[in-house]
């Protein structure tokens, strides 16, 4: 497929969304991080981002080219090195926060689990689609929630909650669009609720904590409910307008902890205001939109099952971030998609929106140039 | 495609999608619209200081504008508030840093939990303190180092019992409600001068409004009230004078093996006090942080009472130095003439009471009985006077009543009288008490200043002064606030040819031949009387008291020396170096 043909083509809407989601995000990390404030690293955030965000468009432009279908071969070896990955944070995974999570490579430290929400996402679309014919009751379902288990576990282990339930999100997102009965949802459902107990016993004390936190933000006005109370604080006074760029008090003066990444939203509130968080949401409610119209209209399986599990992910990401900064979600250290500070997450999310376009370029697999 | 069936769940998924993205704008909506004002609010407290700067206290100084009490920069340990609360870690890191129980802290937060200031944990903090807690300033957000005032008194105990001390505001003294706009943890002035003259030395606390970062670190300034800085005080205390007074008590308490003594020098003219020193005394620095159970102990424990100004509040028999008042009203009442002699057997004929030594002077006119302190002449002098009349001139010269001198409490003394012992012996009043009466002993007490009002009055042939220690208030600035001129008292209704007589008296008293001879080598001339006070619980007090020059004075030494036995011996060494300092052979 050449140059012009990609370009006429493109899906723009989308596009430009998730452009204002990355240049507001920057924005942001560039108040967060005091880029206003003189000081030798004052841009460094804001830089790297930059460079990432044109890094991934080049890298995204470049993928195009080429017809998603051939991830379909590719999907096993990356569901392999994905659990190869996984394996590696757990032996020599640098801790931050209480949670191995980074693993370190030259300059950069990256965070497999970001990677692993992506290859899960093509590894779980080309296994269901080949199983497609054959789903029908519970049983034949098995194997694809094993499929996703192994992973899973491996997250669990890290301990990282948040992809954990990315993962389950995704999953989520397919079974939906798959057929998976109404009353198996029903009894999933009910399962899940009576485990409940079993589940707390296998959570981590600090992410027991988180949830009792959740509950209870006063519980531990210094520990975990600290970020969410200073949150709240800051989203809150930010009213109806925000207090204007590098004007937050809450971000300015580190009163919000985490503020470029995990908790940018509460910064867009503090600025921003209610107008501009409310901007924000309906942006990514247009790339959901995008997304799961690309589903509609892929016209192969495998692609509406990539952008169902890409739109399951995103919408997730938004809930649960968005809901954490706010006191309605437990904290989890999910980013905000295109916005959070962070290589990883960032790449990861330009290459599955273009994953998105990709889909939407080539419509049928066999067709004449 | 996937099953056609299924095609509207998509379409599900992104009414699902819709409703999440509506809820979460609803969320926003709660958060900052409907709850704004609360979040705002709250921000504003994160993130604004409110710290009262405290104002200096003002500067003592003596007669000649030398610094005796000022204020030095100390550092203050203090914990701000936030919207939050206190973190336990912080407060955990802190206990070790500054050396305090986690529950005195704790304790300390409870009891201000009513204000928005920053709590004071160490008032003044020891060079180490600071060091180690601004080193680990960055790991203690919320924890402040604060540059502040604190009293410092340069002399150490030079004149402690008249500059008295500074302290935190007690308890009792909030829910007296003695100082209604302060609070507790405040320092006010607790004894002497400091406390007298709190309200002109405290000054008027300042303010700023800051805003900080979440470490607690000082952004920028808001607005600022400065502190207004309380008014300083010129005393009629010389400094060097003092000083001089102070090392001569410590030699002779040393030399004799006494403890407690009570000196002082007071201008006649004026009743301006130009030295008070007691002993036992104690450095008011032990105050300024609150004090050590050490030296809490040391004070207390000592049996001779060092916190006493016994100046004003130590009440003793005035003994032979009361022998002016009987004197005096025996002139002034005709009961004697200056030349009538009176023949000391030794005893008096009446009641067997005798001479303190047991000696017998024969045939002795007033000026000898006076100078050479016979009792036996005086106790004749009470049987003609009766003890009404001696208690009416007691009461003339300033006995049984406070000088109002410019300190807090002073004692009233007491003058003896039937209707006294009456009522707290229940008994009959005898010749023989009339007797003791007339000599100083027995029920009658004076405070030292006291006497010294006394002495002046005879000095000045009658005339009273209101001894005072302050001569001037100054503001902030330098400027005159107030000044506070010799204040008359009346005069004694003592005519002036008698009380020339009782000063020839008391002249001869420094002369050879007199009970306090050993004066005679100063170069001016001096006035003087000793007096041994006996005390049921231990060795006799001694008393010495004069002015000088006796023909023009200029002032007046007054010193007692607890147990010191003969006051010749004990007190007047002190009065004669003081006088040698004042008048020229000392330097």
């Amino acid at each position: 497929m050449n140059n012009r043909r990609i370009t006429n083509n493109l899906d723009y809407v989308l596009i430009g969304s998730v452009m204002l989601l990355v240049l507001i995000g920057i924005t942001l990390i560039a108040s967060a991080t005091h880029a206003n404030v003189p000081s030798p690293t004052r841009f460094r955030f804001v830089f790297r981002q930059s460079v990432f965000v044109i890094i991934n468009l080049m890298l995204g432009f470049f993928l195009l080219r080429f017809d998603y279908r051939m991830l379909k071969s590719l999907a096993k070896p990356l569901y392999i090195i994905n659990i190869i990955m996984l394996l590696g944070v757990m032996l020599f995974g640098r801790t931050a926060l209480g949670a191995q999570r980074w693993l370190q490579i030259g300059p950069i430290s990256i965070q497999p689990s970001e990677f692993a929400k992506a290859i899960m996402i093509v590894a779980l679309a080309s296994f269901v689609d080949k199983k497609l014919p054959t789903l029908d009751n519970f049983r034949s379902w098995l194997p694809i929630f094993g499929f996703v288990l192994v992973p899973f576990l491996f997250v669990v282990k890290q301990p990282d909650l948040g992809t954990s339930l990315v993962f389950m999100a995704i999953l989520l997102g397919t079974m939906i669009v798959c057929g998976f009965k109404k009353k198996y949802f029903l009894a999933l459902g009910g399962i899940s609720l009576a485990s409940a107990p079993l589940m707390w016993m296998v959570l981590h004390e600090y992410q027991r904590n988180r949830i009792r936190v959740f509950l209870d933000p006063g519980l531990e006005p210094y520990g975990s409910g600290y970020h969410v109370i200073q949150s709240m604080i800051a989203i809150g006074s930010g009213l109806f307008f925000g207090k204007g760029l590098f004007s937050g008090t809450q971000s300015q003066l580190n009163f919000l902890p985490e503020n470029h990444t995990d908790f940018i939203f509460a910064v867009a509130g503090e600025e921003f205001g209610f107008v501009g968080v409310t901007i924000i949401l309906l942006l990514y409610l247009v790339v959901i939109y995008r997304g799961i119209y690309i589903a509609m209209h892929a016209t192969d399986n495998f692609g509406t099952l990539l952008a169902v599990g890409i739109v399951s992910m995103f919408t997730f990401h938004v809930l649960v971030n968005v809901g954490m900064t706010s006191g309605i979600m437990p904290v989890t250290g999910v980013p905000l998609p295109f916005m959070s500070y962070g290589v990883s997450s960032l790449t990861t999310n330009m290459l599955l929106v273009t994953l998105l376009l990709n889909i939407d370029l080539h419509p049928q697999r066999l067709r004449f140039d | 495609m996937l099953n056609k069936k299924y095609a509207y769940r998509l379409e599900i998924m992104m009414a699902a999608a819709t409703v999440i993205i509506f809820i979460l704008i609803g969320r926003m909506a709660y958060l900052q619209l409907y709850k704004g004002t609360y979040y705002e609010s709250r921000a504003e407290g994160n993130r604004t200081r409110y710290t009262r700067i405290i104002a200096p206290r003002g500067i003592i100084y003596d007669c000649n504008g030398e610094v005796l009490v000022d204020n030095k920069p100390g550092f203050m340990v203090s914990l701000a508030r936030s919207g939050e609360g206190f973190k336990p870690e912080i407060i955990a890191r802190l206990s070790t840093i500054i050396n305090m129980p986690q529950d005195k802290i704790k304790k300390m937060i409870e009891e201000n939990s009513g204000s928005a200031e920053p709590i004071r944990l160490i008032r003044n903090a020891s060079p180490e303190i600071v060091t180690k807690v601004e080193e680990n300033i960055r790991f203690l957000p919320g924890v402040l180092l604060e540059v502040q005032p604190v009293r410092t008194y340069l002399n150490k105990s030079l004149a402690v019992h008249t500059l008295g001390y500074v302290g935190e505001i007690s308890e009792y003294e909030i829910e007296q409600g003695v100082y209604k706009e302060l609070k507790a943890g405040d320092i006010v002035g607790k004894f002497g001068l400091e406390n007298y003259y709190d309200k002109y030395l405290r000054g008027t606390d300042g303010s700023y409004r800051e805003e900080v970062d979440v470490n607690g670190r000082v952004v920028q300034i808001m607005d600022k009230v400065n502190p207004i800085p309380g008014q300083s005080l010129v005393l009629t205390i010389d400094a060097k004078l003092q000083r001089i007074a102070e090392q001569a008590v410590d030699r002779q308490l040393h030399a004799i093996g006494a403890r407690a003594c009570a000196v002082i020098v007071m201008d006649p003219h004026s009743g301006e006090v130009k030295a008070l020193a007691s002993r036992p005394d104690f450095d008011p620095n032990w105050f300024v942080n609150g004090i050590s159970e050490k030296n809490w102990n040391r004070i207390n424990t000592d049996g001779f009472h060092p916190m006493t100004d016994k100046v004003i509040a130590g009440e003793y028999p005035p003994g032979s130095t009361f022998k002016i008042v009987t004197g005096s009203a025996a002139l002034q009442e005709k009961k004697v003439t200056p030349n009538e002699m009176i023949f000391d057997s030794g005893r008096h004929p009446l009641v067997d009471m005798r001479n303190a030594g047991g000696e017998a002077l024969g045939w002795i006119n007033f000026k000898t009985a006076l100078s050479a302190s016979d009792n036996v002449y005086f106790y004749e002098m009470g049987y003609r006077l009766g003890i009404d009349a001696i208690d009416k001139y007691a009461a003339d010269f300033g006995l049984g009543k406070k000088t109002g001198i410019d300190l807090e409490g002073e004692a009233n003394g007491l003058i003896a009288s039937p209707a006294y012992k009456k009522k707290v012996f229940e008994e009959d009043w005898f010749l023989g008490d009339t007797f003791n009466a007339s000599i100083g002993q027995g029920f009658t007490l004076a405070t030292p200043i006291q006497i010294a009002q006394m002495l002046s009055a005879v000095a000045l042939d009658g005339k009273r002064y209101k001894p005072h220690l302050v001569k001037r208030i100054l503001n902030d600035d330098g400027s005159l606030s107030k000044t506070f001129k010799p204040e008359a008292v009346g005069n004694i209704p003592v005519s002036e040819t008698n009380l020339k007589l009782i000063q020839e008296a008391l002249k001869a008293v420094t002369k050879e031949g007199g009970t306090a001879a050993s004066l005679n080598s100063l170069p001016v001339s001096v006035a003087g009387k000793t007096g041994t006070a006996e005390n049921p619980h231990g060795r006799d007090h001694g008393w010495f008291i004069a002015y000088a020059p006796a023909d023009d004075p200029q002032l007046v030494v007054v010193c007692l020396v607890e147990q010191g036995s003969y006051g010749a011996v004990s007190a007047a060494p002190i009065v004669k170096s003081v006088l040698e300092y004042a008048f020229g052979t000392g330097k």
